[in-house]
């Protein structure tokens, strides 16, 4: 009799041990496609498919389970080593196959919707990023790190970019507000909208985008467009790291308010155009300068 | 065998002037003659069916031939046409083959019963030695002779030529006519446009006189050449020669006029 | 008669057969060479286990799920642009003619691109890009023909002209859509095998039309003399080309809709044939067919192989391929 409980026992806690393995292997998130991925186990080998997420990778601690990267993955140093599997919007899917990953971070609105969807129909995992937000990049360090079985070290670093954004919002939340033209290319000449991740930053920093009302992500305008806006202080990237041409065109209008105050400024395109943890070197750059030009008034 | 049955040619924009009524026997050769625009190439081309009429009919073998088969018609007359520059490169020999389109039903495709009736037009116009050669390459008159010679290759039974003497030096010309004139022999009947009264005045048995106008009339050739009714149609002077049994046509030129 | 018709028709016929034997083996080659090249190395013997229904999971993946299907796609698509080629030239008797002079890659293209714009799926895209390129030839072919005659040069002008009002539509919906759409919608103009999914459509209405121009064959011979030439030995002009034009326009469609619009093929592969084989169409129709499915085939392996792992579009191969060849053999002609 108390035999047969033992056993009972013993088999209600072996289904009970099952279950809670089963539940324990599959690891789901939502990706930004809306879609639920599972996998069963931490992902071992992983592609990814953009700079930008190759950096969120790196950062969530997964960057030892990387195998492959695509060109202009340049950052950090380790990931230059990288094998190549093509460019973001046109990449060999042989190649990729043949490195057998056991999940590919793909980029919604960069790569080739087509080809990442056969690979997910051949059988690979795809997690579909689209960063759109600086939670965006806190919450995606949470869900690669879930998924690579790096949790720890991605809940750190998802915890120290909120933590280094909240005390920019803090700090810069009852500044003067600067009014701000974002430059993001020349030739044609391109701004963001307000729904841009850098006019979050802007935001964050107490800055204005002049051009935040425009319908769309990014938008060409032209020279008069700036010369009648009237910004307070002109930010741009440029070619490069460190190359201040864009910023020189802007000379010859003396009529301009940013040009007469000097108030130019260069930030690198990667620390604010790339939604990754470097936002927060951007950012912090972006609230100094704006400062600045507070202080030229 | 074509016959025209109140025929009124439609040219844009011109009154319909006299309905033609005639009929094209076999063993006779008709010439169109009159002025630069009185519709010569258009009456070839209404008669030969690829062109409406404005009213009246055109028969072949006593059937409307805007009713019938185009295939059907090309199998009993052939065209030759003035211009043959238009189109694609291709050989001489491939150009004459193609009179024999209307003959190979649509799966089939040339025989060698074909080939030699092309080539036999080839030898017959002297253009053998020229079977590879491109069209584009060709000269005027070698053009006009191979134009013949496709259709030729049609075997027709009528003959309806643009000015087939365009082009051609003198022993060519000669050989054309005769070739025509051996076709009526045969029964072939022959309707041509023509610009030279001399060469419709020796191989002609009817001649329909075209006015700018409209005007129209026609009879036999030498009841139709007179120098009153050739001066009205080409507005100009006009003296005959005769020498030899045949008639010449001379126009008199102001250069002439002015040394007399 | 119908016997000896029979009988000497056996004579003539090696005249086609023998170049397009040659061609169907270059074209057998150039399937072969695009599933056994690619970025990943796959040896005879891996390849024999393959195709015998063995071998490793990955190799099967490989070979019958990406370089299979789009070596066949790169096949009809080029097959259907060269044929469709050949045929607007005969049409418009212009050497100058390819498959996109009548606009129907401009119509096509702003359906892709509208499509596209309005966030939608793959499948979509392809058929809105059809039903453009259908609506411009409708278009085209409504105006040309009007009120008056039809001729070529009033259906070329008429092309011409529709073709640069899609122009300055694609250069437009370019100019304001979101940068994050630009790349996709570039690739579809330079046109990409890449998207090419499912070749089972565009090789049947290649198989389709080619068979359909099989009995038309000598009638365009003649019409390549002229209307009013083909007109007197018995060729109904008219329907024949209304024929040839719906033939062209759906060949281009499904072109278009397989691979974006891919230049060059439609326009060098019907001329590089006429410089070899000569002007019979019953010739260069079938020709065409392979001869261009196998350049775009080759190309198209070229262009995801030479420099792998990135990617070229395959329309830059085909002009680097075909240029060259192309004034080769123009400057041997002369």
């Amino acid at each position: 009799m108390r035999r047969y409980h033992i056993n009972l026992v013993r088999g209600l806690l072996f289904v009970t041990a099952l279950l809670a393995a089963h539940v324990h292997a599959d690891i789901c998130v939502n990706d930004d496609s809306g879609a639920q991925l599972c996998l069963t186990k931490a992902a071992q080998r992983i592609i990814a498919l953009s700079p930008g997420a190759t950096e969120l990778v790196y950062a969530a601690g997964a960057g030892d389970k990387l195998v492959a990267a695509v060109s202009f993955s340049d950052y950090p140093e380790p990931a230059k080593n990288l094998p190549r599997v093509g460019s973001y919007n046109r990449f060999d899917q042989e190649a990729i196959l043949a490195l057998k990953p056991d999940l590919l971070i793909g980029w919604l609105s960069g790569n080739p919707r087509e080809q990442l969807s056969q690979l997910h129909s051949l059988g690979l995992s795809v997690y579909y990023s689209e960063l759109r937000s600086f939670e965006d990049v806190a919450s995606t360090l949470e869900r690669i790190g879930a998924l690579a079985g790096t949790d720890s070290t991605a809940k750190t670093a998802a915890k120290k970019f909120r933590v280094g954004v909240n005390d920019l919002r803090t700090r810069y939340q009852n500044s003067a507000p600067v009014t701000v033209f974002q430059q993001i290319w020349t030739n044609p000449l391109m701004t963001v909208n307000n729904e841009h991740i850098i006019s979050e930053a802007t935001r964050i920093c107490g800055g204005v985008n002049v051009f935040g009302d425009l319908p769309n992500l990014t938008a060409r305008i032209d020279n008069e467009a700036v010369l009648a806006a009237q910004p307070e202080a002109i930010i741009a990237g440029g070619m490069g790291e460190e190359n201040r041409d864009w910023l020189n065109e802007w000379r010859r209008f003396s009529g301009l308010t940013a040009v007469r105050k000097n108030n130019l400024f260069f930030i690198p395109p990667s620390t604010i155009q790339r939604p990754t943890p470097r936002l927060l070197q951007g950012t912090t750059l972006l609230c100094k300068h704006l400062d600045t030009a507070r202080g030229r008034r | 065998m074509l016959s025209a049955t109140d025929l009124v040619i439609d040219i844009p924009e011109r009154k319909s002037g006299t309905p033609l009524c005639f009929d094209v026997k076999s063993g006779e050769i008709w010439g169109i003659l009159g002025p630069n625009g009185a519709g010569k190439t258009t009456l070839l081309h209404t008669l030969a069916g690829l062109k409406k009429p404005r009213s009246g009919k055109v028969n072949l073998n006593n059937s409307d031939i805007q009713q019938l088969r185009r295939k059907h018609v090309a199998q009993q007359l052939a065209v030759v046409f003035q211009n043959n520059g238009e189109g694609f490169p291709a050989t001489v020999l491939e150009t004459a083959m193609i009179g024999r389109h209307p003959f190979i039903s649509p799966w089939d495709i040339e025989t060698a019963d074909d080939l030699a009736i092309a080539r036999s037009a080839l030898q017959k116009l002297e253009l053998s030695n020229l079977e590879q050669r491109l069209v584009s390459t060709l000269s005027g008159g070698e053009r006009q002779r191979l134009a013949i010679a496709t259709a030729l290759c049609q075997s027709p039974k009528l003959w309806l030529a643009d000015e087939p003497s365009n082009h051609l030096d003198l022993k060519h010309q000669v050989q054309i006519m005769a070739l025509l004139a051996e076709q009526a022999d045969s029964g072939c009947g022959i309707i041509l446009c023509l610009h030279d009264l001399n060469l419709a005045a020796h191989w002609c048995d009817k001649i329909l006189l075209l006015y700018p106008n409209g005007d129209a009339c026609w009879g036999d050739a030498d009841t139709m050449l007179t120098v009153t009714a050739l001066e009205r149609l080409y507005d100009q002077e006009l003296s005959m020669i005769s020498s030899e049994g045949q008639t010449y046509f001379m126009p008199v030129s102001s250069r002439n006029s002015r040394r007399d | 008669m119908a016997v000896v018709k029979t009988n000497n028709a056996t004579s003539a016929l090696p005249r086609f057969l023998t170049p397009l034997l040659l061609l169907f083996i270059f074209t057998l080659g150039a399937l072969i060479l695009a599933i056994t090249t690619g970025s990943v190395h796959i040896s005879n013997q891996e390849l024999w286990q393959v195709l015998s229904g063995g071998g490793e999971p990955l190799h099967r993946t490989l070979v019958f799920e990406l370089r299979l299907p789009r070596a066949l796609s790169a096949f009809a698509a080029g097959g259907l642009l060269a044929v469709a080629g050949a045929l607007m030239q005969v049409l418009l008797r212009n050497p100058l003619a390819d498959p996109y002079v009548l606009g129907l890659s401009g119509g096509a293209a702003v359906g892709a691109l509208i499509a596209m714009l309005s966030g939608l799926s793959a499948t979509v895209v392809s058929g809105s890009a059809f039903i453009g390129a259908m609506i411009s030839a409708v278009t085209v072919f409504g105006l040309a023909h009007g009120t008056g005659s039809w001729t070529p040069t009033r259906l070329l002008l008429t092309g011409v002209v529709i073709a640069s009002g899609w122009g300055a539509a694609i250069t437009f919906m370019l100019a304001v859509s979101p940068s994050d759409q630009l790349p996709g919608m570039l690739y579809w103009l330079m046109g990409d095998l890449a998207y090419a999914r499912s070749p089972w459509m565009a090789l049947t209405v290649l198989a389709i039309i080619s068979v359909v121009m099989l009995p038309l064959g000598r009638s365009l011979n003649v019409l390549a003399r002229g209307q009013m030439q083909a007109a007197a030995l018995g060729v109904s002009v008219r329907p024949l080309e209304w024929t040839i034009y719906i033939c062209a326009s759906l060949l281009t469609a499904f072109a278009v809709t397989t691979a974006g619009s891919i230049g060059f093929v439609g326009l060098i592969v019907p001329h590089m044939l006429r410089l070899v084989l000569g002007n019979d169409q019953r010739l260069i129709l079938p020709a065409a067919a392979l001869a261009g499915g196998a350049l775009l085939t080759l190309a198209d392996t070229l262009a995801r192989t030479v420099i792998a792992p990135e990617q070229l579009p395959a329309g830059v191969i085909t002009a680097l391929i075909g240029v060259p060849s192309f004034l080769y053999l123009l400057h041997r002609s002369r």
